[in-house]
């Protein structure tokens, strides 16, 4: 079943069909807040807050994509996060023996602590993006989304989303390069020599 | 007089980055290309940021650190709610119902075992991207079996067990030790993955169904051993809905790196009055 039946469902009242939509996005949705604000508690309240909210208001989504409206109201709880105040949190290190990495395991503690590395660094580099580019680029990169439904997210034009992933995909890349233990591959003058 | 040759335009930042994400129209993507094929310092940029993009999408999707509900009291209040629309007291009653989903994650450690412990206990996935395990109520894959087969591989009494159609050896099988409880009993619970190829991880979802709403059943109490997974759970402190008696279907899904269900087992139980 897709979207639409499950939003039409909804739309007449009935929850087991907004269940399976918060199933489908329940994930998605917390990992781009988890990115947007760092701190877990925060990003899973703004799931929750998002996903009670969209229950409350769905008889108001006309034409509009699901996927798209749901991840906006995320996406404005995320900036109202900000606005009061509220800082990135630093997510605690992940413990890579809980992290089962989609279905590949890197035994070697060594690996597995550069991995972690890695990703502390990229999250890090994330956070230093002021919140218009990050959200653009987590909305490509972490959840893989098209430019035309971060268009409807954003509620701004194609063009911009096509400037605001680029520019944050530079800063990203200039900071990684500060890791050539790390990142390598990210210096430009490693490929043109 | 001959004309010189087109060197194309050295795309923008812009036009890198959505080249690298196939967002270009066609006459740009060509333009792009060409110049890029000819000039070593756009192949460079363009690398780099194609590695930028590659960087951020290896962080691992994160498993929420507790379930999302649509609170009951909200819902009730709620002045566009019709309540003609509400499918009568049942479905006011499942107001109350959380869903979420738990991954197990179970890797094989040897090509005799089928499975083994999860290193430093419960812990809880990387999940991939959350989909339904199926809608509930329907089948997923493989083929299920009850009772009788399905105990010869499961320690409890009261078994089902999925096989992978593909590949008959791979069998998920969720057990307890009962089928039928009281409100205030406690159910034991046995989850076994076998035939996983060697290094290869699986995560496994356990819930508590009925009528298409689902209690997550929460993994992080009981013991493992070297046989799978084994958890103990009072019915009284699972958020079921009143009143709780009722048939319900114990499901257990094994969910592939992309989200899909794998394998689902289900196992009717039983909640007396």
């Amino acid at each position: 079943m897709d979207d639409r039946d499950l939003v039409g469902r909804a739309r007449r009242g009935d929850p087991e069909a907004f269940t399976q939509l918060m199933m489908q996005y329940q994930v998605p949705l917390y990992n781009m807040a988890l990115r947007m604000v760092g701190r877990p508690d925060d990003a899973a309240d703004i799931a929750q807050e998002a996903f009670t909210r969209a229950w409350v208001k769905i008889r108001t989504l006309r034409d509009a994509p699901f996927k798209s409206w749901l991840f906006q109201i995320a996406a404005n709880l995320c900036y109202d996060h900000f606005r009061r105040g509220r800082r990135y949190g630093e997510m605690p290190d992940e413990d890579t023996n809980k992290v089962v990495g989609l279905g590949i395991l890197t035994p070697d503690p060594q690996e597995r602590a550069e991995a972690s590395e890695r990703n502390r660094l990229v999250r890090e580099s994330i956070e230093a993006l002021d919140h218009d580019m990050r959200l653009a680029i987590i909305l490509r990169d972490v959840n893989g989304m098209a430019y035309d439904e971060i268009a409807g997210v954003l509620g701004v034009p194609l063009g911009t989303v096509k400037s605001r992933i680029a520019r944050a995909r530079a800063q990203v890349q200039e900071h990684l390069q500060r890791y050539p233990d790390f990142f390598p591959s990210t210096r430009e003058d490693a490929h043109a020599e | 007089m001959p004309s010189e040759p087109r060197v194309p335009t050295e795309p923008t930042l812009d036009e890198l980055s959505a080249y690298l994400d196939h967002e270009l129209d066609a006459d740009a993507k060509a333009r792009v290309a060409e110049h890029v094929a000819g000039c070593a310092d756009c192949q460079a940029r363009l690398d780099g940021l194609r590695q930028t993009a590659y960087a951020i999408r290896a962080l691992p999707m994160e498993t929420p650190p507790r379930t999302f509900t649509i609170p009951a009291k909200r819902r009730e209040s709620s002045s566009w709610v019709p309540v003609a629309g509400w499918i009568g007291g049942v479905a006011a009653a499942m107001l109350i119902i959380v869903v979420g989903v738990t991954h197990l994650p179970f890797h094989s450690a040897s090509t005799t075992s089928s499975y083994s412990p999860i290193s430093g206990g419960l812990a809880q996935g990387a999940a991939p991207a959350a989909r339904p395990a199926a809608p509930l109520g329907q089948s997923g894959a493989g083929t299920q079996m009850y009772d009788s087969q399905a105990a010869t591989k499961a320690a409890l009494s009261n078994a089902a067990t999925v096989s992978d159609p593909r590949n008959p050896s791979r069998m998920l099988t969720v057990s307890t030790d009962a089928a039928s409880y009281s409100p205030t009993g406690t159910m034991n619970v046995e989850l076994r993955l076998l035939g996983l190829p060697q290094g290869r991880t699986a995560l496994v979802s356990l819930l508590l169904e009925r009528n298409g709403f689902a209690v997550l059943l929460p993994t992080g109490s009981g013991p493992l051993d070297a046989s799978g997974y084994r958890g103990n759970y009072q019915l009284a402190n699972l958020a079921l809905p009143n009143p709780v008696a009722g048939s319900y279907t114990l499901i257990a899904v094994e969910w592939l790196p992309d989200g899909n269900a794998e394998l689902i087992a289900r196992l009717p139980i039983t909640i007396q009055g």
